[in-house]
């Protein structure tokens, strides 16, 4: 293994090019997600233990509870770090998306590549007032999706991106 | 509209005015037999069942004719209802689709085709030519019986974004192909049809070779390897019950097997090659015939691959993206992207170079690119031809040619092929090659890249590796490379959206024949030595020389905007 130990966090790694300011995705994604995961891990758990408490089953209802209890506090906690992690900028010629930390992604979109451009918002994350923006270009491998956008800013980031695409039109 | 500018009107294109021209601007309907042609499945069915009914009887009726019994009248009347039955639906399919046809019309514009097509919802399709992507015209067996063919229009977009013509007389399809390419290249004719452009054969597949690749494809010799230990399995056990499972068992492993081969039969039978001022004309088909025509610039990626037993032979296949042709069909062969089912090297080659002409500089500049920045080998660049690249994609291990492949650590993850994926970038064109048994090389021209992306694991990253990918129209080519070094990686993305985004400056029109500084005769084929090797840089600098001399079906440069913006 001769894996360079110095390129840990240091700036010009490959997710981090030189000179690109990153922009984050809002932090009430990560609240929409974990109520989200809270609602579908509370209705599971709720599946589980009910019968096993019908049946008077104390302590493996306890281990159950236990069970659910620590997937909700990992998954809370791996929410957080994949918010933090997501990060977006606008370059002169091009977006650059950036996410996820076990399986790092970095995406860069030109312009002129641009056809069109979608902006998403469910009824939860309505409620917690972000929208999802996402990039298409005629390639469907092209994943430029950026969520937890607030709706003003997912609002501009469209305008901008289709006029800088109108601007930057190639063909094919 | 641009009205027609008053241009010199090539001799043959008066000849051909003359006929009845379904390219006039005037809504036409396709050809009144296309419901049968359509139908004609069902048809057969409900023939077959009403000659078996009627020939039943008639057998019944005669066995039973002194005896005006229950029994025979029974029969007559059931043979009666099912053949009225039978009537009925396709009375009504008939009816269905002849209405149909009444309501699908199309018409040719300047600078778009149009269909108007459905009875209940109708739809309205304007495929605006400049965007035209490939123009196919397409025999199935029974319209070759009696003449026909449907002409298929790509235009990029999303799913489903074709226009299919079905069906127009042979002879028409083929013109009504010739104008839409004509006007598609920013020609304008003075007659309403554009002669067809002349071409040059460049190769063709020997059926005999067709079907000696199919006896050494991979999954032929699979089926037979299970075929083989089915049997003797069963041979050896003697059991009744093992004979009786063989049986079940080799018809689920033959048929699907019988089926790929014959769709990659059929799509290879006759295969011919050949270039024109239209673009690369690609002729194939045993029973469904098929004539497409890819212009210039609209291949999106190139893919050069070698299944692992062709590898004796030297024979490789050859296929290509281009924006709205699927992919790979249920059968499993790519009918519409493949540009060579198989040949020799030299064949590949010759391919190749229809589709990417140029790779340009094989120097360039920026750190990655010929120079040996990151490859700790001697100062002098390896000066190597075009053909010597790509050979070197196509075969070479390492750095040789000017590759630049995973590092070291890459072969924890990858030990068999990591010195075989590697990348070179020269002046137009970026290669990207992989695979140790399956050796495969694909080459994208800079302008063609739609994006750009890196992906990192968690092994990858105590390796120090990040994996790179070139984002493609959807097709059999994904290009990508699986691990690099993290900082080759870096700069290779950095300096990949860099070249696109001059390459994408830079390049022709849309309609590609339409005042370019280097503009093509669509009355002659590009001028190109048949040598099947990649042409030298000298060979590009005396085209655009050529192409000053006044050619007879041009129109004189128009003040037309380039393709407008707008966000499809």
């Amino acid at each position: 293994m001769t894996a360079p130990k110095s390129v840990g966090r240091q700036p010009g790694e490959p997710f981090d090019p030189e000179g690109v300011a990153w922009t984050r995705v809002s932090p009430r994604l990560a609240r929409a997600r974990r109520v989200s995961l809270g609602i579908w891990l509370g209705l599971l758990a709720l599946a589980a233990v009910v019968p096993l408490l019908a049946l008077g089953l104390l302590v493996p209802t306890a281990v159950v509870g236990m069970v659910f209890a620590a997937l909700g506090c990992w998954g809370q906690w791996v929410i957080g770090r994949q918010v933090r992690a997501w990060g977006y900028a606008e370059r002169q010629d091009d977006l650059l998306v950036r996410r996820g930390i076990l399986m790092r992604k970095l995406v860069v979109v030109p312009y002129g590549r641009m056809q069109y451009v979608d902006v998403d918002a469910g009824p939860l994350d309505r409620m917690f007032r972000i929208a999802t923006v996402q990039l298409h270009t005629a390639a469907a491998a092209t994943d430029a999706r950026i969520p937890g956008l607030p709706p003003e800013e997912a609002a501009r980031l469209r305008d901008r991106l289709a006029s800088r695409g109108e601007a930057q039109l190639a063909g094919l | 509209m641009t009205g027609q500018p008053p241009s010199a009107v090539p001799e043959g294109a008066a000849a051909s005015g003359q006929q009845a021209s379904s390219a006039d601007g005037q809504w036409h309907r396709t050809h009144p037999l296309s419901p049968v042609i359509r139908l004609w499945q069902v048809i057969v069915v409900v023939l077959y069942f009403l000659v078996q009914d009627v020939g039943q009887g008639m057998a019944q009726g005669e066995g039973g004719l002194p005896v005006q019994g229950d029994g025979a009248g029974f029969g007559g009347r059931s043979v009666a209802f099912g053949t009225l039955g039978l009537f009925l639906v396709l009375l009504v399919g008939g009816l269905l689709s002849g209405i149909s046809w009444r309501m699908t019309r199309f018409r040719v514009s300047s600078e778009a085709l149009e269909l108007h097509s459905g009875v209940i919802s109708r739809q309205q399709r304007r495929a605006r030519l400049d965007r035209l992507q490939a123009v196919d015209v397409v025999q199935p067996f029974v319209a070759r019986l009696v003449g026909l063919a449907k002409l298929k229009l790509e235009v990029a977009g999303g799913g489903d974004s074709k226009i299919e013509l079905a069906f127009l007389r042979e002879a028409e399809a083929q013109r009504l192909r010739n104008t839409l390419l004509a006007r598609a290249a920013g020609l304008h004719y003075e007659t309403e049809e554009a002669p067809q452009a002349p071409e040059r054969q460049v190769l063709d597949v020997p059926t005999s070779r067709l079907l000696a690749s199919l006896a050494l494809s991979g999954s032929l010799v699979t089926a037979v390897l299970i075929m083989v230990g089915m049997v003797t399995t069963a041979v050896i056990t003697r059991s009744t019950m093992v004979f009786g499972l063989t049986i079940p068992a080799l018809l689920g492993v033959l048929l699907p097997t019988a089926g790929l081969l014959w769709g990659r039969f059929n799509l290879g039978f006759g295969f011919r090659v050949a270039l024109s001022p239209d673009g690369v004309r690609l002729r194939h088909g045993l029973l469904e015939q098929r004539a497409q025509t890819l212009p210039p610039g609209r291949v999106q990626a190139v893919r050069v691959d070698q299944p692992l037993l062709w590898r004796g032979v030297d024979w490789w296949r050859v296929r290509v993206n281009v924006a709205g042709y699927v992919g790979a069909t249920p059968s499993g062969a790519d009918s519409e992207n493949t540009l060579l089912p198989v040949g020799t090297r030299q064949d590949a080659l010759a391919v190749l170079a229809l589709v990417l002409p140029d790779l340009g500089e094989l120097e360039v500049a920026g750190e990655l690119g010929g120079g040996d920045a990151v490859r700790s080998t001697t100062g002098d660049a390896v000066r190597s031809t075009p053909q010597e690249v790509v050979e070197a994609g196509l075969t070479g291990t390492g750095s040789g040619g000017g590759f630049v492949n995973s590092p070291r650590p890459a072969r924890w993850l990858d030990p068999l092929a990591w010195r075989r994926s590697g990348f070179r970038v020269t002046g137009n064109a970026v290669l990207l090659r992989r695979g140790r048994l399956l050796r495969q090389l694909d080459l994208l021209p800079h302008a063609r890249i739609q994006s750009c992306g890196l992906a990192q694991g968690p092994l990858q990253r105590r390796l120090g590796l990040v994996s790179f990918a070139l984002h493609s129209p959807p097709g059999p080519v994904t290009p990508g490379l699986p691990h690099l070094a993290e900082a080759v990686g870096a700069r290779l993305l950095a300096e990949q959206i860099d070249r696109s985004r001059q390459a994408r400056a830079q390049a022709g029109p849309e309609r590609w024949m339409e005042a370019s500084p280097n503009r093509l005769r669509r009355d002659e084929v590009p001028a190109q030595d048949g040598s099947p090797v990649l042409p030298e840089p000298s060979a590009q600098a005396e085209a655009p020389a050529q192409a000053e001399t006044p050619a007879q079906a041009e129109t004189p440069a128009q003040a037309e905007t380039p393709p407008s913006p707008g966000v499809r």
